[in-house]
């Protein structure tokens, strides 16, 4: 049975020496957010993981959610952690206090996000979809709907859910049929049916907060004509208590590859009452403010994949005894040497390694920048932090989402057969990885995102604190460094020219074509990440090499050498992705479609 | 006869307007009016009409020092200044028996040859002429100049049975040459061309789109651009305009038009625009019009007039599918179901069918029905090229299954195909007789046009192509988006220049855009900053400096030919050109402070080099640096050719030409000129005065910050620019040669360009075309 135990240590590396902690403390609202207070948050929720979601894992994955008549069951225990969870307040982390949330800054939410993931994500999705929601509604409901519904959200008595998908629309939303009719008394009556609702149903919680995608009779046709209800599963009393039933139901829940203990439901509107949350047509406006702090949450979800599947990697191949290491014995006495004597071995464990890490900087450098375009005061501050999350909330999505289906893979790989036998735990990962490359935008679309969106936005203007900031670091140690930082550096400049061609290459061949910049999008998203995470593991690097001497050697050593495999290893890669990007789409489009 | 001095009578708008285009052409000018009642300056009128044009925007004088080429004057003590004028122009109120009367006094003291006209719009020649000596008729005949007199090109003209022919071709040829004039002949028929179709065009569509139900934004979003009309559309025109001038103008036609002309059946004013006269709704001039600016609440609101209830409320952007489909073309548009679509339509039809109805009774041939629509209405198509972009036969055919009449000359143009075709590279007309003609050109006019329908280029890229000209003399074409410079064009010129050298004789930088080049192209630039390709960006400037500075030292001689804006880069080009043909309309500028950088491309180089060796120039080190420093930290803009050579962004020795049409042939005549014994320029070296230069300017600039008149990002620009423009680290004993400051134009622009305030100038521009006060 896997085991899991929080990074704590690579957590506040990247929150407190990678990233200068204080400059966090500095936004307002966040002044008593010091590194004691955090330590002591990312230890208790370390702790809750560990102890209450981690061994609820493997036995929910195996029990699975029960559906009877409408009614959906929780697996064994997972009541009773979420009883828990609220209790410790993990849900109300981030939360604006005016509802009774702590109003902690996200960077310290995706912290405690990652270590849930890690432990139990099936159980993660029910309290992070109330999150999504709750950000919807704060952002743009009436005080009145938000006086109502977010108090209990936050404290986790109710939960949310986000309702897009119908069966015959998913990636293209402006098809959406659901059909909201206006009231006399200013609410709608909302008819239709959702597909792959996340904790659509549940017995956890004595209400469901549903938001819904539909269309009002006479709205637009397509995209434009997209409007947002809030529609509660039972009716709220005028004292705030839980009242009617309202003409929600669950029709059925989904039986699938991984997440087998969240519930994905089929929900079924009938004249459910609802009110409009923002503008009424502007639904998709609302939706994309859910949906990018979502994306960066599914990016988050892929982290935490890796991280577990990596520590249970490393204890596997410190267990296993098997072959002998190739030019002598490792361990003579024993009648075989471990796993990771083996170079191969090693290949598999430092990929993993230097992907996770480097993805959880990443995320945490998001994170940072989201807490910052919330929070900063200076209008330049302000929008170039904007920029910086816009610009990466699809790499983040997608490049930490692929990064997992393969590590985890690797996980699998590393335990040879016993990867593939469900007892050992290591393929549950693979299965719950592989939806975070498809929900909430497949990877594909992200691709498209940044290079159709983000990328064209006011003339590249989303790319500059990204472009800016890599460009100077490397100006300014390109003149002085040691000489161990010099090769890396080279490495890093060579991988940033090789984005800098691709950027410039799509940007020119996307206004001609927009079937370049498309044919391009994948490709391109994977190496913007490779050179963001060579940026990082730059600077890690660096760190670590000034810290020599200072105690913990073993920990900085290792991140200098996981560096080191990075930039010799992984971010070569980038060579190979320019040479794809540039061949531009002839051989995508050239193909004849009858002989696929 | 050539026209040495010419006379106005009458110091209207208008008489003061051609009055002050003829002082633009360097001709002395006569201007006369009444002596009021009881004044004590019996001049007033026209001496306040000559303040007036000092003040006036857009300016009707291309300098204000031409105001010295007019003589005022009243009618009463000055008629004997007209005794030496070749030509007397008549430009008063539209009274018959105040004009007859004029013309007796004129008729008293002209010269037998000189020549009379009037600007009349509404009065037929006989009648102006009855009762008067046939020695005055011979030398009579009509100009119907249009509004303002210097930018609106077209001029009618128009004689009587007893005008001598010679004496329209006199008034045609200085009209063309001199004033730069769009020359129509046309016969004498109420309206002349352009105001009897352009009426009908405006009752035509202000009527349909009240019948149509549409919102003035939808009728001038699909009565613009989609029909090749300016952006004002109808309604945005008649608040130009004024809405009061519209039933005057009509009012005058009706009387005058034969009573089964279908004009008259447009020629109704809805009750709604009546009372908005009344109330002073008269369009800009006024309380507002169809759309009027809301300041009420601090804030500037346009608003539109809803045409059912007469309330204003916000314009909103009109969203019709037909607006989308008319990108496909004009025909696609009239067809499209909507309302737009059938507006489109309904205008269309009844316009373009009165306009061919009305050949010949109006004009003798189709293209001076085109010519005057585009010149005097701003049509980026004539009524005839419109009826070719529908097809002429499905135009009839359309007309006909809709019971409308069809005119006989849309009925021949749909049998042989449209009215106009390009055989073998001749762009002919569909002559009333049912023949083509090939569409004659002026002598001396050279359009780019014709030639790139009868030949290929001779090297093109994505930017730029270069056409062969004849007599050895090739033609540098921009043909980027808005002509901005890039690197195509830079790869262009330096093949441009290898290939003159090695096969012809001389080079000519001109092309047929509205504008000339607004600069180089900032968006590829901004780009370029926002993912810190700061290497490429030195490269683009590097070898912008040197490809022109190739072009300046090519062993043959470069004439630039601007019209329109030259500005940045594209006035750039031109200061390195060896001689310059200007369009008389050419506006010069190094603008780059706007986007918050120095001009990079050897501009600060070429224009100090300019005002130091100037030998007009005050004394001293630091006035011509001090110059410099002015106009390019102000982006000071030429408003004219003429204020360019004011300014030195020409040199004396630079030409100016008047008529558009012309400017490619004098351009090639002054290329040609310079071949016999060409020598390319000698390399200068000047004496700058460097950090006493550069603190004067950091204390003006510190000042001016001070003042609130420069903003801090202004500062940080000015700064740069005085680096360059004192000479850098030099002093006034040593000389710095063009590498040198070129080089410091380099340093200054890439650390501009670095600058976040710089970037969001730049970024600003590309979202709003306005300049960013940051």
């Amino acid at each position: 049975m896997p085991t899991y135990k929080a990074p704590l240590r690579d957590l506040q590396f990247v929150y407190k020496e990678l990233f200068d902690a204080t400059s966090l403390q500095a936004l307002p609202g966040f002044e008593e957010v010091d590194t004691d207070l955090t330590d002591t948050i990312l230890e208790e929720a370390g702790r809750f993981c560990e102890t209450v979601l981690q061994p609820l894992n493997q036995s929910g994955d195996e029990e699975g959610c029960h559906f009877n008549n409408g009614a959906v069951t929780t697996p064994k225990g997972f009541k009773a952690a979420y009883q828990a969870f609220c209790e410790n307040g993990w849900g109300a982390v981030t939360a604006d206090p005016t509802y009774g949330g702590q109003g902690l800054p996200k960077t310290i939410g995706m912290m405690v996000e990652e270590m849930i993931c890690s432990a139990n994500m099936s159980f993660g999705m029910y309290p992070g979809l109330t999150e999504g929601a709750y950000n919807a509604l704060a952002k743009f409901g009436t005080d009145e709907l938000k006086t109502t519904y977010l108090p209990k959200m936050v404290t986790g008595e109710w939960s949310g859910t986000m309702c897009l998908t119908e069966p015959h629309c998913g990636t293209d939303l402006g098809l959406v049929r659901t059909k909201a009719e206006p009231q006399s008394n200013g609410a709608y009556k909302v008819t239709g049916t959702k597909i792959f609702i996340s904790a659509g149903e549940q017995d956890l919680t004595d209400n469901i907060i549903h938001l819904v995608l539909a269309r009002t009779p006479d709205a637009p046709a397509g995209i434009k004509g997209i409007s947002l209800f809030i529609v509660p599963k039972y009716l709220v009393n005028a004292d705030g208590s839980v009242g009617a039933a309202n003409g929600v139901s669950c029709g059925s829940i989904e039986h699938k590859m991984g997440i087998k203990a969240s519930a994905t439901c089929v929900i079924n509107f009938d004249a459910a009452e609802g009110y409009l949350v923002g503008t009424l047509n502007k639904g998709m406006q609302a939706m994309f403010q859910m949906m990018n702090t979502a994306r960066l949450g599914v990016g988050i979800q892929g982290l935490g994949l890796s991280e577990v599947s990596y520590q249970n990697a490393v204890a596997y191949a410190r267990d296993r005894l098997q072959g002998r290491a190739l030019k002598a014995p490792f361990q003579p006495d024993k009648p075989a040497d471990p796993l990771f004597v083996h170079p191969d071995v090693r290949r598999m464990l430092l990929t993993m390694r230097a992907y996770t890490e480097g993805n959880r900087a990443l995320a945490i450098w998001v994170a940072r920048k989201l807490d910052e375009s919330n929070r900063a005061t200076d209008p330049k501050q302000k929008q170039s932090a904007d920029d910086f999350v816009a610009l990466m909330t699809p790499i983040v999505k997608a490049f930490m989402t692929d990064c997992a289906t393969d590590v985890t893979n690797l996980g699998v790989q590393i335990y040879g057969g016993h990867g593939f036998i469900r007892e050992w735990g290591m393929e549950q990962f693979v299965r719950d990885a592989r939806i975070t490359q498809i929900y909430e935008g497949t990877n594909g679309i992200q691709a498209l995102d940044l290079v159709g969106r983000k990328m064209a936005q006011n003339t590249g203007r989303l790319l500059r604190p990204f472009f800016h900031e890599v460009s100077e670091y490397l100006e300014q140690k390109s003149a002085d460094s040691s000489d161990e930082l010099q090769v890396m550096i080279g490495g890093l400049m060579k991988a940033f020219g090789r984005l800098q061609q691709a950027t410039g290459f799509i940007a020119q061949q996307g206004l001609k074509d927009p079937d370049e910049a498309a044919a391009a999008a994948t490709d391109y998203l994977r190496l913007f990440a490779l050179v963001a995470l060579g940026y990082l593991w730059l600077r890690m690097a660096e760190i670590a090499l000034a810290k020599q001497g200072e105690g913990e050697a073993e920990f900085y050593q290792a991140k200098l050498d996981t560096a080191q495999f990075y930039f010799a290893r992984l971010l070569p890669q980038t060579g190979a992705l320019l040479s794809a990007i540039l061949s531009g789409s002839q051989t995508l489009m050239q193909f004849n479609h009858e002989a696929f | 006869m050539d026209i040495r001095k010419v006379a106005v009578i009458g110091a209207g708008v208008m008489g003061a307007g051609i009055a002050a285009h003829i002082a633009n052409a360097q001709i002395p000018v006569v201007l006369l009016d009444i002596v009021p009642k009881e004044a004590s300056n019996r001049n007033i009128v026209a001496e306040t009409a000559v303040e007036k044009l000092l003040k006036a925007d857009p300016a009707p004088l291309m300098s204000s020092r031409n105001a010295k080429h007019i003589t005022t004057g009243n009618i009463e003590d000055h008629m004997s200044l007209l005794a030496d004028c070749d030509w007397i122009i008549e430009a008063v109120i539209e009274r018959l028996d105040i004009k007859q009367s004029l013309y007796q006094k004129i008729n008293a003291v002209r010269r037998v040859d000189a020549i009379v006209s009037s600007n009349t719009s509404t009065i037929p020649l006989q009648d102006l002429v009855a009762g008067l000596p046939d020695s005055f008729a011979e030398y009579f005949l009509i100009t119907h100049f249009f509004n303002p007199p210097r930018y609106m090109r077209l001029l009618e003209v128009t004689g009587g049975a007893k005008t001598k022919p010679e004496v329209i071709d006199t008034i045609s040829r200085f009209a063309d040459v001199r004033l730069g004039k769009g020359v129509v002949p046309c016969k004498d028929t109420p309206g002349f061309i352009a105001n009897r179709i352009g009426i009908y065009w405006i009752q035509t569509a202000i009527l349909e789109a009240i019948n149509l139900g549409l919102t003035v934004e939808e009728a001038d979003a699909v009565g613009s651009k989609p029909m090749g009309i300016p952006k004002t559309g109808v309604f945005g025109l008649s608040d130009l305009v004024g809405i009061d001038l519209m039933p005057h103008l009509m009012e005058s036609m009706k009387r005058t038009l034969a009573p089964e002309d279908v004009f008259h059946a447009k020629a109704i004013i809805p009750d709604f625009i009546h009372a908005m006269i009344k109330d002073g709704y008269t369009g800009r001039k006024g309380k507002g019009g169809f759309y009027r600016i809301n300041r009420a609440g601090g804030q500037k609101v346009k608003e539109s007039l809803n045409l059912k209830t007469g309330d204003y409320a916000p314009s909103v952007e009109a969203r019709l599918d037909s607006l989308k489909e008319s990108k496909a073309g004009l025909a696609a548009l009239v067809v499209y179901p909507d309302r737009g679509g059938q507006y489109a339509w309904k205008v269309l039809s009844q316009v373009l069918s009165y306009a061919a109805s009305l050949v010949p009774t109006i004009a003798d041939q189709i293209p001076a029905v085109d010519e005057a629509m585009r010149l005097g209405y701003n049509w980026k198509y004539g009524p005839f090229e419109l009826i070719d972009q529908l097809g002429a036969k499905r135009f009839a055919e359309r007309l006909q299954a809709e019971g409308l009449p069809v005119p006989a000359l849309v009925t021949q143009a749909a049998q042989v195909g449209s009215f106009y075709r390009v055989q073998e590279g001749q762009l002919e007309y569909l002559n009333t007789n049912g023949t083509y003609q090939p569409l004659p050109r002026a002598a001396g006019v050279v359009l780019l046009s014709d030639i790139k329908l009868r030949s290929k280029p001779v090297l093109r890229n994505g930017s730029a192509s270069v056409w062969d000209i004849g007599d050895g003399v090739l033609c540098l074409e921009f043909t980027s988006k808005m002509n901005s410079m890039d690197p195509q064009i830079m790869e262009m010129i330096g093949k441009t220049i290898a290939l003159v050298k090695r096969s012809y004789k001389a080079l000519v930088v001109y092309n047929e855009g509205s504008n000339f080049s607004v600069g180089a192209n900032i968006g590829l630039l901004l780009f370029g900053a926002n993912i810190a390709t700061w290497d490429q960006i030195e490269a683009l400037i590097k070898s912008g400096q040197d490809t022109y500075k190739a072009l300046k030292y090519a062993p043959f001689p470069v004439v630039g030919a601007p019209a329109g804006m030259a500005l940045g880069g594209g006035c750039e080009i031109l200061l390195h050109c060896d001689a310059i043909q200007a369009h008389a309309e050419t506006y010069m500028g190094l603008v780059e402070v706007g986007v918050g950088v120095v001009p990079g491309w050897g501009g600060c180089k070429e224009m100090l080099t300019r005002w130091v060796t100037n030998p007009k120039r005050p004394g001293g080190p630091i006035p011509p640096v001090a110059k410099t420093f002015e106009m390019i930290s102000t982006a000071t803009v030429a408003k004219s050719a003429q204020e360019a050579q004011e300014l030195l962004f020409l040199r004396p020795t630079d030409k100016i030409t008047m008529n558009r049409d012309r400017l490619l042939a004098d351009a090639k005549a002054q290329a040609l000129a310079m071949v016999e014994g060409y020598q390319a320029p000698t390399p200068v070296e000047l004496s700058l005065p460097g950090k006493t230069a550069k603190v004067a300017l950091t204390m003006a600039v510190t000042d001016f910050r001070k003042m609130g008149k420069a903003t801090p990002h202004d500062e940080v620009v000015s700064l740069q620019l005085a680096e360059v423009l004192s000479g850098g680290d030099t002093d006034i004993t040593e000389t710095v040669s063009e590498d040198e400051l070129l080089e410091l134009e380099r340093e200054a622009f890439m650390t501009l360009i670095r600058h976040p305030d710089t970037l969001a100038r730049v970024e600003h521009m590309l979202d709003t075309g306005k300049p960013l006060r940051n």
